[in-house]
This record gives C-alpha cells, structure tokens and sequence, in this order.
C-alpha cells in the first residue's frame, strides 16, 4: 500500500494537493493545503491490513508532509481473517491470448458481433431446445431473420460506403440501404453478390431454430438499361444469371426489394424478392447497389401507422372516410390516398392556377399556407366559390380522423369526427342573405390530449374542427380587379388535463367470521 | 464406587451436542452471507458446503456412540467414536484453514469445537482405559 497512490494522475509531475504522489519534493509538499487522499488501504473487509495514512503538518514552518504505515483492523467479526481464493478481492483480468485459447477467442470475439450465437446455430443441440421453445418459437422485433446456413443479410454501407455482406435484416425493421460494390466486367459472373441466386437460394426459417423453410420467390424484375430506362419482365420466374456480353455485364443485380409476410405470432409465411437488374459497362469499377426490406402482416393491407399508439410528432395525421352503411358503418375507408391536407404555397402564389399540390398534415407541425386570389369584374359568384372550396379543402376533404396513430378502420369509436364551421364576415351594413359569400380561409384546429401512463403518455387526437370562414364580395366596378389573400392554416393545440398520479389501493385484509361462528348461542 | 463411566466426558459430550447443533446453523447462515456479500463462485461454494454438511452426518453417529459406549462402558462403540473424531477434526481444521473466505466468527467457531474435540478426545482414551483394565 505505501506504493499506491490514486490521486497520482500526471507522470514525472506532482500533482496538486496529492500527498502521496512519489514525483513530488518536499517543497512541493509545503504548497498544498490538504490530502486529497489521505488514506490508502486494501479491502476494508480485511481483518487486519496495512494503511498509509498520509497528512499535512500545518504546525510546522514550512509545511510538511507525514507518512505513516499502520496497521488498520476492523473489529467486525465478520471481517475477513484469511481467504484461500486468489481472485477474491480483485478484479478479473481479462484472458491473455494464447497459442491454446487463441481459436476459440477468435470465435467468441472475432465476428462482426461479440455474441454466442455462433453456437446456437448448431442444429444438433437439441437438448437445450425444449427449455428455450417457449422464448424463440416466434420471431421478435429486431430479431436477426434466419435462414438455412446463417441470416438474411441486407447488404448495407457499414464504416464507409461499401457494402458490407454481414449485416442481418432484423424482423419486422424496414430497413432501406444504399451501398457501393467494386465490379470488374470480366470476372462479373464469378461475383456472387451481382448474380440473384446470391439473394434467394437460402431460403427463411419460419420460426427462429426451427425446420420450417419458406422459399424466397422471385415477385418481379426490372431490366435497368445503360441510359437508366426501367422495364419490368413480363416473366419473372425465369433466373437470369450475370453474363459478359459485348464488353458489358448484363443481368447484374442493381436492386432488391425484399417483402416479407408474416403472421401476427411472429412467424414468417412468404418471402418475396423484387430485382433491379442492370448492365455494367467496362469503365465502371464500381456500382451502386440499393437494398429494401418491408414487413406486412399477412390479410392486412399495409397501411404506415403514424403511430403505436399515440401519434408521434411528425407523422401523417390519418384521416378516412366513412361508408355509407346503414345503420353503423361497419368500418372506415382509409388508405394512402385519404389523408389530411392542406393547400401547399405555390412559388406562383396564385390560386386559382394552384396546380392542386397539398401538402400532408403532420401530426404537431402547425402549418400555414395561402395563395393570392385575383378577382375581375367578370368573375360569377357561385362558382368561384366553389373553385376557392376546392382550393381550400382539396378534392377529397376526409370526414373523420383517426384517434390514435394506428387506429385500426374496423374499430368505429376510434375515429374522430371532423366538425365543419362556416363563420361569415359580415359587414353589419350589408345584411342581404342574397350576397355573395366567398370561403377566404380555413382554419383546422386539432385537439389532441396526452393519454395514458405518466411515464409514457401518448398523443390521442380529441377533436378537430374546421372552420371555414367567408367574407361578402363587393361586385365590382368593371375594369377594376382586387386581389383579396387566401389562407389556411393548421393549429395542434395540447387539451390535456394537468396529470394526477394515482396509485393502487393499499390491500385490504378482508376477514369474516364463518357464518355460524357463535352457532350455538345465535 | 465402580462407576467406571467417565462424567465429565458425559458432561462434555452432551454440550457438545448442543454446541454442535449453534455451530451448524451459524457456519451456514455465514456461508449464506460470504456468498451474497463476497464473490463466490460456485465451483469454490460447492467444496465448503460438502464439507460442512458431511461433518453434519458424522457428527450424529459420532456423539450416539459416545454416549452409548460411555454409558455402557463398552470400548468398542467409544473407540468408533473415537476414530469419527477423528475425521471430524480433519473437518474442522479445513473449515478453520483451507475455507474459500475464513471469516473472523469461523475463526472462533471453529477453535472452540477443536478444543472441545481435542478435549473429548483425551477424556475417551481415558474412559476407554479404564474400561479396559
């Protein structure tokens, strides 16, 4: 212990205020104020040890340093009196490589991965199976998807831009990369990662360990020509293998779309792969190759959730329709296409040569857009307010929005009703019903209230209303024109009720006397 | 008088029993601590346990054949006992030296059941002479 010293941090240096700091001399020692450290011992467990105790003569003129090495005990008498156990009161050291172990350290820690799953792959351990049947006989979100020899791999840039083979596609993770490969023309049919039978000939464990193959198919392929022209093969189940025609490489994997259907127990029914292939001329050393991975579970249609359960900031705020059906519709329509808009500014400014480009409502992003609206003295009232409606909504307004970000469209009470307001301007003077009411802005207010735990709470939408306000067009004298500007706008407004944590009842001890205790007297 | 059994071995054994049974139960809760409290790994755990509980089931048969043969005054089951001692000992001693971690309180333990043995040892030969001649 007299060698130790913890606060001995700067080599050949003293460092301040660190009494037992070998580098430093006794002048240095009459400039610190206090120990840093001032005792330094073994484990305190120990019955008996060695402590050096290091202190600061103040007294003194000039300041010195006092070391003194005594024998601590602890008068526990649980205290450690002898161990026969080396280790015991240290930290592991770590194995040293050698000429024996070196194998199979290179197996545990050599990989991409320090894992032990090299050794679950061995399919005659069938002992240890039974106990761990119940954990892996379904698949889990970000589970490596296996195959026959090893997992589906999606080749992905992983330090720099080259694609890297040992990247394992997690399930249920839709994952899409874009990564380089070197070529060379002439030996292109010898590189296996260029050729589709790299892709699909291992085919997908169903359930992790288990014997259940599934076959990737082949969905479709798209012949990618030089000049970047895509054509689909109207035959996709032909294999067509990378070959050296004329100088170019034709048949060379440029793209694969994996879609994987699964169950919802997590197991895995159908693989299918969409190829891109293309040609590589002689020039090029290197192709870019793009790889994609969707998850669809199986009889659902694959809708993006913007959300599980509550909305995240930033995804679509979903939206549907509801069919008419009598006497409750059974569910709501919605899929990619009904979604909330909201009129997205055009560099022309000008509404009614609006394009008809929308622009999504994000869940938390409020939004504000216009356009300019020139009106002549030619223009008729109704139909121009019927143009700035469509304008202002969109051709396909939505009737209800969903609650909650993956509301499903069987569950009817999910779904919030949007409530329409029209507010006219008036002016007080000119009180004719007959005038002309054009929409001049819309306004979607969108109430949304945190709901659920209070370590986890989840957006929920409550209410949302939109407001369409119209104001009176004064005719105009011919010749003139005004330009009056068109707006609309979205607002999220947070309604939640301040939260009250509450807590489970404490149990109660519920004790009755049988029904006949006192039978004798009663 | 012809009493030829030994009373102070009869005294000595007989709280030893009871000594014996206080020493079970706290070397156990100890080794139920050291292995919470310390790093104890299982291949060290194992060996101290074996130890303790196979002096546990020599000791049974070790104080019956005291007290039968004292009693008796029959040589032959205090000369068993006599040889259980000494495997008891053995026991004791690697209990007191070569434990994974030798705690203070087994230091104690084990010294005071060494001294009794020791001391229950000396007073058997003497009883088992006395039988004898």
């Amino acid at each position: 212990v007299a060698r130790l010293c913890v606060c001995d941090l700067l080599v050949a240096q003293c460092d301040v205020n660190c009494c037992c700091d070998p580098d430093c001399s006794a002048q240095d020692f009459s400039l610190f104020t206090a120990c840093s450290v001032p005792v330094v011992t073994g484990d305190s467990q120990l019955c008996s040890q060695k402590a050096a105790v290091y202190s600061l003569d103040v007294e003194a003129n000039p300041p010195e340093r006092i070391f003194k090495l005594i024998d601590q005990v602890n008068p526990s008498i649980f205290c450690i009196h002898a161990t026969n156990y080396e280790q015991a009161l240290y930290l592991k050291s770590p194995e040293i490589p050698t000429p024996e172990n070196f194998d199979q350290l290179l197996d545990k820690f050599g990989g991409a991965t320090f894992s032990a799953e090299h050794d679950s792959w061995n399919l005659d351990t069938d002992a240890q199976n039974p106990p761990d049947a119940n954990e892996t006989s379904r698949y889990e979100y970000g589970v490596p998807v296996q195959t026959e020899d090893e997992f589906l791999r999606l080749p992905s840039p992983v330090v720099s831009s080259w694609c890297s083979d040992a990247n394992p596609a997690g399930f249920l993770v839709n994952q899409a990369t874009k990564c380089i490969r070197s070529v060379s023309v002439e030996k292109c049919d010898s590189i296996q990662a260029l050729s589709m039978l790299f892709y699909i000939n291992s085919s997908i464990l169903a359930v992790p360990k288990s014997s259940q193959m599934v076959n990737i198919t082949v969905q479709s392929i798209v012949v990618q020509s030089l000049n970047g022209m895509r054509t689909l093969l109207s035959s996709s189940d032909v294999l067509r293998l990378p070959m050296v025609l004329d100088e170019l490489c034709i048949n060379a994997v440029l793209g694969v779309n994996y879609h994987i259907t699964h169950t919802d127990t997590g197991e895995i029914i159908e693989a299918a792969a969409a190829f891109v292939l293309g040609a590589i001329s002689k020039e090029a050393l290197s192709i870019e190759q793009s790889f994609e991975i969707s998850f669809t579970q199986e009889n659902t249609q694959p809708v993006p959730l913007s959300g599980n359960p509550g909305y995240v900031v930033g995804l679509p705020v979903r939206a549907g329709f509801q069919p008419q059906g009598y006497p409750f519709p059974a569910a709501f329509l919605s899929n990619k296409h009904s979604q909330l808009t909201i009129l997205q500014s055009s560099s022309t400014q000008d509404c009614l040569a609006a394009q008809g480009a929308r622009a999504p409502v994000l869940f938390g992003y409020n939004m504000i857009s216009g356009c300019k609206l020139r009106i002549t003295a030619a223009m008729k009232c109704q139909p121009l307010a019927q143009t700035l409606l469509d304008v202002l909504k969109g051709q396909s307004f939505p009737e209800y929005v969903a609650s909650f970000g993956n509301s499903q469209a069987q569950d009817v009470l999910d779904w919030v009703p949007i409530t329409q307001l029209h507010i006219s301007e008036q002016m007080i003077s000119h009180t004719l019903q007959s005038s002309c009411q054009i929409p001049v802005s819309l306004g979607i207010e969108v109430k949304w209230t945190k709901y659920g735990s209070l370590v986890n709470p989840q957006a929920r939408i409550v209410n949302v209303t939109a407001t369409i306000t119209s104001t009176t067009l004064k005719q105009l004298p011919s010749g003139r024109e005004r330009i009056i500007p068109i707006t609309s706008s979205v607002v999220f407004t947070d309604i939640s009720s301040p939260a009250e944590p509450s807590y489970k009842a404490w149990p109660t001890i519920n004790i009755k006397l049988p029904f006949d205790f006192f039978y004798p007297f009663v | 008088s012809s009493q030829l059994s030994s009373l102070p071995l009869q005294i000595l054994l007989y709280v030893n029993g009871i000594y014996y049974i206080f020493y079970f139960l706290t070397t156990l809760a100890m080794i139920i601590y050291k292995s919470q409290v310390f790093s104890y790994p299982d291949d060290l755990l194992a060996p101290d346990l074996t130890v303790l509980f196979l002096m546990a089931i020599l000791e049974i048969p070790r104080l019956y054949l005291g007290f039968k043969g004292n009693l008796t005054e029959a040589e032959a089951p205090l000369g068993l006992s006599l040889g259980l001692t000494v495997g008891s000992v053995v026991l004791c001693v690697y209990l007191l030296l070569w434990q994974t971690y030798v705690l203070w309180a087994d230091v104690l333990l084990n010294a005071l059941l060494l001294s009794a043995y020791g001391l229950e040892s000396g007073l058997k030969v003497m009883a088992i002479a006395a039988f004898v001649s």
